[in-house]
C-alpha cells in the first residue's frame, strides 16, 4: 500500500525537461538605463561626457529639484533647475561610466548631481537592440 | 561607487501636486526629489463612460530612495496623492543597480 502511494507520487512529478542545447555563443551584454540629474546648465556637458561610453541613445529632460530651499540657501546654491538624462547603456560600460561620472560630480564646478542605474528587462527588435548596445561588428 | 540597496521610485500626479507628493515622502524619510512635467494621455472613450475628467498635465516626481523606507513612502505617497485624492497620483518603485554622487547622510547626534 505505502509502496503504491510512493508510485503514484511518483509518476505525478513533473519531469524536469532538459534544457535544449541552442548555441554554444555568449549571452549578448544586458542593457541598463542611466539616469543622471544635474544642474540644468551642466546638461549638455555631460551628454557630451556620456556619449563616450559607447552611448547611442539619450533623452534630456527639464526638471526641477525639491531639496529645502533654506537648506540650499545656506549653500550657496538657490539654482533648482535641473536636467534629468535618461540612457541607454550596455552593462558592461556601467562601472567605468559611472566611475567617470562619480568624479566629474566632485571636480567640475556646479556639475554636482545624482546617477543610477536601472535595469532593463527586455527590449524588441535585434536593430534596435544593436543600435543600443553599439553593437558593431560585422558593419563596414 | 554603491552597490547599497536603493530603489527610484516615480510618482505622476496632477500638476501642482508634486509638493504634497514631495512632502509626504520626506516625513517618511526621503531627502530630496526630481520633478518632471509631463502630459498625461487617457483613453477619451473611459473618460466619457466613467464620466470622470483627467487632468492632461502632469508631474513626474523622480525619489531616490533606501530600499527599507521604499514601502512606507509608497503608502504615505498612496494616502496623500493617491488616485482618490484631487493629486490623482500613481506611484510605482523600480530597483535600483548601482549609486553615484549621493551625499552621506547627517550622522544624528543622541539625544539628551
Amino acid at each position: 500500500m505505502a509502496n503504491e502511494t510512493e508510485k503514484s507520487r511518483r509518476v505525478s512529478r513533473p519531469r524536469r525537461v532538459p534544457r535544449p542545447q541552442t548555441s554554444n555563443e555568449p549571452m549578448p551584454p544586458k542593457l541598463k538605463i542611466l539616469i543622471t540629474v544635474v544642474n540644468r546648465n551642466k546638461a549638455e556637458v555631460y551628454l557630451a561626457l556620456l556619449q563616450s561610453f559607447e552611448i547611442n541613445m539619450q533623452l534630456a529632460m527639464a526638471a526641477e529639484g525639491t531639496a529645502d530651499t533654506t537648506m540650499l540657501n545656506y549653500l550657496g546654491l538657490t539654482d533648482r533647475d535641473k536636467a534629468v538624462i535618461f540612457s541607454v547603456i550596455r552593462e558592461d560600460k556601467e562601472e567605468a561610466a559611472l566611475r567617470y561620472l562619480d568624479e566629474k560630480f566632485r571636480t567640475i564646478k556646479n556639475g554636482k548631481g545624482i546617477a543610477f542605474t536601472v535595469p532593463m528587462t527586455g527590449v524588441i527588435g535585434v536593430a534596435i537592440y544593436q543600435f543600443l548596445s553599439n553593437h558593431t561588428e560585422g558593419r563596414g | 561607487m554603491k552597490k547599497t540597496k536603493h530603489e527610484v521610485i516615480f510618482c505622476i500626479v496632477n500638476a501642482g501636486f508634486s509638493e504634497t507628493a514631495m512632502d509626504a515622502a520626506k516625513e517618511i524619510g526621503a531627502r530630496g526629489g526630481t520633478v518632471i512635467h509631463a502630459r498625461g494621455t487617457a483613453n477619451q472613450e473611459a473618460e466619457k463612460l466613467f464620466n470622470i475628467t483627467i487632468e492632461p498635465d502632469k508631474e513626474i516626481v523622480m525619489i531616490l530612495v533606501p530600499a527599507e523606507i521604499r514601502d512606507n513612502i509608497l503608502h504615505a505617497l498612496y494616502h496623500e496623492v493617491g488616485l482618490d485624492t484631487p493629486g490623482q497620483g500613481i506611484a510605482f518603485a523600480m530597483p535600483v543597480d548601482r549609486v553615484v554622487g549621493l551625499s552621506e547622510p547627517p550622522v544624528k547626534k543622541p539625544t539628551e
